[in-house]
């Protein structure tokens, strides 16, 4: 399945995982960034679940409606797909269809010089990062504006997101104040919290002129609704009613996985999307869209147009991964990931960070292009536990972590570490003996206790596996080994 | 994307407008080509996942597409209802929780007992406020006496000078305090959106508990089909972007009103 996307893969840099993961953990601003979001992140959303309760509603009951939206409609996603399309077009919207982000990318390029368009404001599209269509409508000589504050600071720093619902989380106060100023065309002034709402009201000014002067608004889609042909959009900013109420032509843009059934489905999910994301029990927007202009109305685009972008996806169905294809992208699984939080999102190296981007990344730019990503993980299942619609993401990781195996993917000591450390498992006496003198020996390494004798508790510089000592010290292990304090035990 | 290729977001382009080539209308029709192969390819993953699934549960086929279209058309037919919230639902608890849920996001509620007197509440509201007394109002809205209360209101869609937003609202939703805005050419959408202030008013009839009954009621009106945007609005447009927070106004009003009316 992976071998088909040449394009994705060209623009990953999945590869380098560990080298960047060391550069992020040594990055202090970063850091800095990161560690002010993650309480917020986690309290927001533990808040907003348990106030469920309140209406009688219990959150893993929701979860389970919500999973099972999803999955009824993958299960039969090709008439899921042929309603939606049938109303959709029946509303007077154009529906196309796109194989990969390229051919995506170059159908908006295409509408866009059809239409005589110059400037396309964009509301956020994660699907249009795999696109990149933000470089080809440049290479067309059509300006871009990232409409969303987070992604309009991410566009000025010439980034990509770091997250998906928070793409500036890694950048701080000060360093959004230089890029202001160097673009707004003013000088640096010194900052502090209490000035984040001009900070903010400026960036309102700027983007309010691009809104008005586009000619066409690209947007996403948080769901499709089969019964309606409608877009379902979720925001807090408004960018998303200016990207597509104001510009005489709208384009949604969204993977081929996004339908959901009925507008009853569609608010089961709504109880839920927002909670896991940011907290909150509605967004401030949602906003349902069908169709064009009607006969009298005075705003609303003159033309919708739906790009339906398969990129991969359809490959998931009906495979060991077609589970992922349930997300809908609130981030909650990053929010809670220990991993995701001492890296930010770049360390991933392609569109989608955290969790499910360690399981998204390899399948739709190739295992063997993103070899690093699902052993990036601790286990913990935090992200599992949190997620709306019950993907087992650990468990996808670690069957992509089998894949890699299977498929010889593997370099070939670890293969061979572990074929010893089996071997030694089923000798008990030999087991016992390693284990032993493994603990008496990684006590010998540590640093000096504060009398100067050994016995510290902590192991600095591990000459065995160096990389376990970089960054971080090992802990010594406390006195006897499991089969000594049992055996000690039984003699009691 | 390197930092030598950043694209300025805040100059003007002076740059010609592209001209359409040949290759875009090749593009454009070649669409249909993807059209089949993702569908193909889209068939024969359900039909990998239903073989799966049945042999996991010894059951038959799911059946063919036909069958298939027919059980998804009964589902939109019956539209089965998720958990619903639990609270109450008599007249006066509505309006209560209405308050309650709709001022914990930002927006603020006011009570008159008749529609006529919106304009003076109206009125009284953008003066304590310190804000100019003109409005763009939703064409609804065009009968009410509004010149006797002072204000100066002009029925049609918004333009970014209105500094004032005036609409009814087809319905409010209790269970989370959320203003629901149907498009029409009576009801453009963009009085709600540009102006950096937005009143509301919404009789207390209008009132339903949960999204499920608000779009029961679309429905009920609309004769199947949905107005071009339904809006639903919870307070004023905010955002968190900037080290997580949260700002009020972000791109659409910086204040959201709604007054609630008792005789309509």
């Amino acid at each position: 399945m992976s071998a088909r996307q040449p394009g994705a893969a060209k623009h990953s840099q999945a590869m380098f995982f560990q080298q960047r993961a060391g550069d992020k953990v040594r990055n202090p601003v970063l850091q800095q960034a990161l560690q002010k979001a993650r309480p917020l992140f986690v309290g927001k959303r533990a808040k907003g679940v348990a106030a469920l309760a309140e209406d009688g509603l219990d959150g893993e009951r929701l979860r389970d409606a919500c999973a099972e939206i999803r999955h009824r409609a993958l299960a039969d996603l090709d008439v899921w797909l042929t309603l939606f399309e049938e109303r959709a077009l029946a509303t007077g919207a154009e529906v196309l269809w796109a194989r990969d982000g390229e051919e995506a990318a170059a159908l908006v390029v295409a509408l866009a010089r059809q239409h005589g368009v110059r400037k396309v404001v964009k509301s956020k599209s994660m699907l249009s990062e795999e696109m990149h269509l933000n470089a080809a409508l440049e290479a067309a000589g059509i300006q871009p504006v990232e409409t969303d504050l987070g992604e309009y600071i991410v566009q000025l720093a010439g980034e990509t997101p770091s997250h998906i619902i928070a793409p500036a989380v890694h950048k701080t106060l000060g360093e959004v104040e230089a890029l202001f100023a160097e673009n707004h065309g003013r000088p640096q002034k010194s900052r502090n919290s209490a000035d984040i709402p001009e900070m903010t009201r400026e960036a309102r000014g700027v983007l309010r002129e691009h809104f008005l002067s586009a000619e066409m608004g690209v947007s996403g889609a948080n769901f499709l609704i089969a019964e309606s042909g409608t877009a379902a959009l979720v925001t807090n900013e408004g960018n998303g009613r200016m990207v597509t109420t104001l510009p005489p032509l709208h384009v949604v843009v969204t993977g081929i996985e996004k339908v959901i059934p009925t507008l009853e489905d569609f608010a089961t999910l709504m109880r839920m999307l927002p909670r896991s994301a940011t907290g909150q029990s509605i967004s401030n927007y949602v906003s349902l869209l069908t169709g064009t202009r009607r006969s009298g109305e005075h705003d609303g685009p003159q033309k919708t147009v739906f790009i339906l972008v398969d990129n991969g996806r359809a490959d998931l169905l009906g495979s060991d991964y077609q589970d992922m294809l349930r997300c809908i992208r609130c981030g909650a699984c990053m929010n809670h990931c220990p991993v995701y939080f001492s890296l930010g999102g770049h360390a991933y190296g392609w569109v989608y960070p955290g969790p499910m981007g360690s399981v998204l990344t390899p399948l739709y730019t190739g295992i063997e292009n993103a070899l690093d990503l699902p052993q990036a993980t601790t286990g913990c299942n935090q992200c599992g536990s949190v997620c709306p619609v019950r993907i087992p993401l650990p468990k996808l990781m670690h069957r992509l972590r089998e894949t890699q195996v299977e498929r010889g993917l593997r370099p070939l000591g670890e293969g061979l570490a572990f074929k010893a450390w089996g071997w030694l498992a089923r000798q008990p006496r030999l087991y016992r003996l390693f284990s032993r003198i493994a603990a008496r020996y990684l006590g010998w390494l540590s640093d000096p206790a504060p009398d100067g004798s050994r016995g510290g508790r902590r192991i600095r510089i591990f000459g065995l596996a160096p990389g376990w000592t970089v960054g971080r010290d090992l802990p010594v292990p406390p006195g006897p080994t499991f089969h000594e304090r049992y055996a000690a035990r039984k003699r009691v | 994307m390197k930092a030598s290729e950043k694209v300025s977001v805040t100059t003007a382009v002076n740059s010609p407008v592209p001209a359409p080539t040949a290759e875009d209308a090749q593009r454009l029709a070649a669409a249909r080509g993807a059209r089949d192969e993702i569908r193909q390819r889209i068939g024969a993953g359900v039909a990998a996942a239903a073989a799966v699934a049945g042999a996991t549960a010894g059951t038959k086929s799911r059946g063919d597409f036909a069958s298939r279209r027919a059980a998804a058309e009964a589902y939109l037919a019956a539209r089965p209802l998720g958990p619903q919230p639990q609270f109450a639902a008599a007249p006066e608890a509505l309006v209560a929780r209405f308050v309650a849920k709709a001022e914990s996001l930002a927006s603020s509620v006011a009570r008159i007992a008749q529609r006529a007197s919106a304009p003076a509440a109206v009125a009284a509201w953008l003066q304590a406020q310190g804000l100019p007394l003109q409005a763009v109002i939703s064409g609804e809205l065009a009968d009410l006496d509004w010149a006797s209360a002072g204000l100066s209101v002009a029925a049609r869609a918004a333009a970014d000078a209105d500094p004032v937003g005036i609409t009814g609202a087809f319905c409010a939703v209790a269970e989370t305090g959320t203003l629901l805005l149907a498009s029409s050419p009576q009801t453009p959408a963009s009085i709600s959106l540009l102006p950096e202030t937005h009143i509301a008013l919404v009789p207390e009839s209008r009132l339903l508990a949960t999204m499920e009954q608000a779009f029961a009621q679309v429905r009920a009106v609309g004769g199947g089909g949905l107005p071009r945007a339904l809006n639903f609005i919870s307070g004023p447009s905010r955002t968190g972007d900037i080290e997580q927070t949260i700002v009020l106004g972000a791109h659409g009003p910086c204040r959201v009103h709604i007054i609630l009316l008792g005789d309509s």
